[in-house]
């Protein structure tokens, strides 16, 4: 297949970016998405031009590492798929495929499509961890967990924090993000300890970072390549009310 | 002292929730106010109406309850205003390929331009007949009968009526996830029920100036 790219260039931070395009001739259905950036920088460099920067690590949907915006959707057009698991038998012979990075005030362009996504790693910090002895293994059943407890925690924990919630979101918010934290840990016995002081923090780091409010639209549920439920924002929101009205905490 | 109150008011969630709750309150206000309207229709001379006005007039603690519902709208407004002014520099460089997940609405993404047409029409409404007590008071269902004859008028209640009709097509669902309350057995019904509630209602308030209307001829 041949595509007409439409890729966003920016050298760094602080430069200045724009719209630049190219064509792709030889796409292989078969290919992967970021397989076909690969075939596109390896083409640049060939010509002596700098390659289009992107962030990628296990190419099997699992890290977290790649998203972009692609004429307008995270991660592309298919649902519960990052971009290194969207395939070009997704796109047609001569399409015009426009490639944008995350966009949000609280994840700075880098360089290309490489955003800095560190304002995540200080919300986890601030409060997204259990302390629990990592001694010896406990005894099984010690902590019993319902059924249906288990699989919401691990429907909230499937989160890869790749940040595309934020990209999705009409006001820029990393609400989902957060929530998935906050719910997962909440639903389970071993968070129960720092339930009220993670949430405050988490909220509060959150804000900070300058990320927006939700308007519930659900566009980030809709776009996060895990389907973390929308029901983890209204688990953090009742966490936080349930915080800051009936806890000791933050007084 | 009261710094978590603080905390609270000043985060995005503490807002949020503060807008649901002033929200769903100015609900509770507008189902009283429809249902003293509907005695609009109980009959043909306005005494149903006349009747009910004078009640109301006469209650002690009108004064305080016009002003905890002037409170409620300016706490509203407040929060609204400012959410939206953040939520707009949270991405201070837009996308250039507009694209959606197929979840957001016209209704969800017009909240603050609703909620403006709807303040306009309020103001409108206000200048109509609350800043006018004195004259409506004395002849309460003349001045309905005279308001909705002025072709304008009905013009504005009405795309009023259709921005709170929006407005609420989305905001009843939404303030319950604000809130905290989301449940596979109840959700679904809160939507349905949000939306369809929001439409009855707008269509109730726009058929007043509409039946009024027609009823005795807008001439100008
Ligand atoms: C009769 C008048 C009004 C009623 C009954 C009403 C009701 C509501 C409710 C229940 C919500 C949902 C709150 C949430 O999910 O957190 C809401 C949200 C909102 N309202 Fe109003 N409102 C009214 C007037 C206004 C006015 C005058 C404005 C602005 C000038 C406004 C702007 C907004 C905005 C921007 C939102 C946020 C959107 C969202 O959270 O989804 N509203 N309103
Ligand atoms: S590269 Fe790891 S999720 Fe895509």
């Amino acid at each position: 297949m041949k595509l007409n790219l439409r890729i966003w260039r920016q050298k760094d931070a602080a430069a200045e970016g724009a719209i630049e395009t190219f064509e792709l001739d030889g796409v292989s259905p078969d290919m992967s998405f970021l397989e076909m950036l690969d075939i596109l920088n390896e083409k640049l460099v060939g010509e002596g031009t700098d390659p289009v920067a992107f962030d990628h690590d296990c190419r099997e949907g699992v890290c977290g590492s790649c998203g972009a915006v692609v004429n307008g959707q995270v991660h592309g057009p298919d649902t519960e798929t990052t971009l290194c698991q969207l395939h070009m038998r997704r796109f047609r012979d001569g399409d015009t495929v426009q490639i944008e990075p995350w966009r949000s005030r609280a994840f700075p362009v880098i360089r290309d499509l490489v955003v800095d996504r560190t304002a995540f790693d200080r919300i986890q910090q601030a409060g997204g961890y259990v302390s629990v002895d990592t001694g010896s293994a406990p005894d099984a059943n010690i902590l019993p967990v319902p059924k249906p407890d288990a699989e919401r925690a691990f429907d909230y924990a499937e989160c890869i924090g790749c940040g595309g919630c934020v990209a999705a979101c009409p006001n820029g918010a990393a609400m989902l993000f957060t929530a998935a934290k906050v719910a997962h840990l909440a639903t389970l016995p071993q968070g129960k300890v720092e339930r009220d002081a993670r949430v405050l923090a988490m909220v509060t780091q959150m804000d900070e970072e300058g990320f927006g409010a939700c308007t519930n639209h659900y566009e980030c549920t809709a776009a996060c390549p895990k389907g973390v439920p929308i029901d983890a924002i209204a688990t953090m929101n009742r966490e936080y009310l349930r915080a800051t009205f009936l806890s000791k905490e933050g007084v | 002292m009261l710094r978590w109150i603080d905390r609270f008011a000043n985060s995005s969630i503490g807002r949020k929730a503060l807008m649901a709750v002033t929200g769903l309150l100015l609900i509770g206000f507008l189902l009283a106010h429809v249902a003293g309207n509907l005695t609009l229709y109980a009959d043909q001379d306005g005494s149903a109406f006349n009747a009910y006005v004078e009640s109301i007039s006469a209650l002690p603690i009108l004064p305080l309850a016009e002003a905890g519902l002037a409170l409620l709208f300016l706490v509203h407004i407040y929060l609204a205003v400012r959410t939206t002014l953040e939520n707009r520099k949270a991405r201070p460089v837009a996308y250039q390929a507009t694209g959606t997940h197929g979840q957001k609405t016209l209704a969800s993404t017009g909240m603050f331009v609703s909620g403006v047409v709807i303040l306009g029409f309020l103001i409108k409404h206000l200048l109509d007949f609350r800043l006018r007590k004195a004259e409506f008071d004395e002849a309460p269902h003349e001045s309905i009968v005279e308001a909705f004859q002025h072709m304008p008028t009905v013009a504005i209640y009405v795309v009023g009526c259709t921005a709170l009709g929006f407005h609420l097509f989305h905001a009843i669902q939404s303030a319950a996830q604000t809130l905290g309350f989301n449940h596979p057995k109840y959700t679904p019904a809160i939507l349905w029920f949000g939306r369809i509630f929001g439409i009855v209602l707008a269509l109730l308030f726009a058929s007043f100036p509409l039946v009024y209307m027609v009823k005795n001829g807008g001439t100008h």
